[in-house]
């Protein structure tokens, strides 16, 4: 394997774990949003095939990214929406509103695209081309990497910063984390507790959303069934072993992303090396993050919990 | 008043004579891909054979071997498993069932009342290699699977000999992805391929494969398609499709049922019934004299002359 010697090669397979980890980032910081004020976010994964399917719709009608971009971040709003409705609203079960919204989006996404997206869905969209940022493109290795790349991936970096802000610096970020950790005390204050999480849960899905946006109009081109493949599940973990941080979640996926980009670039060289191996590793490190961590960094109090007014 | 006699005479024969034939699936029968595939299958082998048939969908594996038993206690004289997963099943209730014929489509156990269903996958893997390394498109060609099963296997096993047999230095580089439906991975298992030298790129998964073939258009290299003519969506990519019709072949084995001529063995429809394996059409960029050989040796590989396994 030459693949660390030579800065192409080095430069092609870190550009491939990136590429891979972006959708990711974008789902494992709207599960952040999320479950900071305390509603299990498991409709990701919804989230992500709305978007896609939205991007790909918005595109391929007004034949604009941009306009797919507003679409898929519409689409996935709707989703969250729903999530709201249930999750905060109804009380309803978190975990089983989320997993009954992903069922929900597979079917809903599958119809929709064979009904509305001629020729099986594959018809090909308008996209975002590369756009080299001046001077940063020019630094080896990391300018090609992180600056010569489209729109969304800029997205996804100014998101990151955003969302990070937005939580630790703001008084915004303040009462968001704090309904997730102790409602009461909102209420106390006299802020509404439902209203803030509803508002959590919303950003937090469009945020997702973006990711399916980026693999329709960054990757792919297309939508297809399904597309969305498990991802969401995977930001799940990666909400986690970043424990609950907009940074943290963002290293987790770059993780994930360099260990999928491996393990199509280590095949050829060592052919006896399992391919299977290199997919546990985000499930075996979620696992043991949980284990470690144990203790120290505890999943926001109040997380999975409806907050009733004069309850208990 | 004879002939009244004769219709009512033969009516009950001919209803007796309509071969009764059910399918069991393991998903939905609109699900654009194997399913989909399997049902219209029986359907079309009901319309064109005259033969009544029924259909189950989405039964899960512990439910299949009593949605099997089903049809045949209530008379169904053949009954489909579509799967290798049914196999199991099938082995536990045939034998309880000696007048139903039951067939496991991709199975690998075939005998007594039970035939299996598959395609010759090396022989058109073998087929599509050779046209990748007569094409004129490099050294390095790519195939790309989603999970190591048998049939996926030996489709790549019979890809890169055939390119070998083309192309005596050229090399096969291989990529396992783990995901039928990650268009996003099929994308950059393409990529990875490509930018490691590969010129045509051979996917092998579900609906990953057309990340495969965004990613080979970027870059302006090759690919092949699978199942279908994949030229008709790709008209700048393909070069060939490697096309497995189960639509025609479950036709081909109920004619065999209908004509009694079903026998508990594999059936693997090579490229000797070109209604269910054949290859598609041929990109622009391949020659006149190429098209010629593959004859050729699509025609060796029937006699026998050249062994793609």
């Amino acid at each position: 394997m030459n693949m660390f010697s030579d800065l192409q090669a080095l430069t092609d397979f870190l550009s491939t774990g990136l590429r891979l980890s972006i959708p990711l980032v974008f789902a494992a910081l709207g599960g952040t949003l999320s479950e900071r004020a305390g509603v299990f976010n498991v409709a990701l994964e919804g989230c992500l095939l709305a978007g896609a399917f939205g991007a790909a719709l918005g595109s391929f009608v007004f034949i604009s990214p941009y306009a797919g971009l507003l679409t898929g971040i519409g689409m996935a709003l709707l989703v969250g929406g729903l999530l709201a409705i249930l999750a905060v609203r109804l009380g309803v079960n978190q975990l089983v509103a989320g997993l009954a919204l992903n069922i929900l989006v597979l079917g809903l996404t599958s119809y929709l695209s064979r009904l509305l997206l001629t020729g099986d869905g594959r018809r090909i969209v308008e996209g975002f081309a590369p756009y080299p940022v001046p001077f940063l493109a020019d630094i080896p290795l990391l300018g090609p990497l992180l600056f010569k790349q489209d729109v969304m991936t800029y997205l996804m970096y100014a998101t990151v910063a955003l969302s990070w802000w937005m939580l630790w610096k703001t008084p915004w970020g303040l009462v968001l984390r704090a309904v997730g950790e102790n409602p009461r005390a909102v209420d106390t204050a006299g802020m509404a507790v439902d209203r803030a999480r509803i508002i959590a849960v919303l950003a937090g899905c469009a945020v997702a959303g973006l990711g399916g946006c980026y693999l329709v109009l960054s990757q792919v081109f297309l939508f297809t069934e399904h597309m969305s493949a498990g991802k969401g599940f995977l930001a799940l973990a990666a909400v986690i072993l970043g424990r609950w941080n907009p940074l943290g979640a963002l290293a987790a996926c770059l993780l994930f992303g360099l260990c999928d980009a491996l393990q199509l670039r280590l095949q050829f060289g060592q052919p006896d090396v399992p391919y299977q191996l290199f997919s546990i590793v985000p499930f075996v490190a979620s696992f043991l993050a949980l284990v470690l961590f144990s203790g120290k960094v505890k999943p926001p109090a109040s997380i999975g919990i409806r907050y009733e007014r004069g309850g208990k | 008043m004879a002939t009244l006699a004769a219709l009512v005479a033969t009516a009950p024969t001919a209803i007796a004579e309509a071969l009764k034939t059910a399918i069991v699936m393991p998903g939905i029968k609109t699900d654009k891909s194997f399913n989909q595939a399997g049902y219209e299958g029986v359907k079309l082998a009901a319309e064109s054979l005259g033969i009544d048939f029924a259909f189950s969908e989405k039964v899960p594996q512990p439910d299949q071997p009593e949605a099997l038993s089903d049809y045949a206690r209530r008379g169904y004289k053949v009954v489909i498993g579509l799967g290798g997963e049914f196999q199991e099943a099938v082995d536990r209730v045939a034998r309880r069932f000696p007048d139903t014929k039951f067939i496991v489509v991709n199975g690998v156990k075939p005998g007594g009342n039970v035939a299996t269903m598959s395609f010759d996958f090396p022989a058109l893997g073998y087929v599509m290699g050779y046209i990748a390394g007569r094409a004129d498109n490099g050294d390095k060609v790519a195939y790309i699977g989603a999970q190591k099963l048998k049939f996926y296997v030996e489709l790549g096993e019979g890809f890169a000999k055939g390119f070998k047999a083309a192309r005596p230095g050229g090399e096969v580089l291989t990529a396992w992805t783990n995901d039928w439906d990650d268009v996003a991975k099929g994308k950059e298992a393409a990529l990875s391929l490509i930018g490691q030298g590969a010129e045509v790129v051979f996917p092998s998964m579900d609906n990953a494969v057309v990340g495969s073939y965004q990613g080979a258009k970027e870059k302006g290299k090759k690919a092949i398609g699978i199942y279908y003519d994949a030229i008709v969506d790709w008209p700048d990519v393909m070069i060939q499709s490697a096309v497995f019709d189960m639509r025609h072949a479950l036709v081909k084995i109920l004619t065999d049922a209908k004509n009694g001529t079903l026998t508990g063995k594999a059936y693997i429809y090579g490229l000797e019934t070109p209604e269910a394996t054949r290859i598609g059409s041929y990109g622009p960029s391949v020659s006149e004299q190429v098209k010629t050989e593959v004859n050729g040796v699509i025609e060796k590989i029937k006699s026998g002359e050249i062994k793609a396994k």
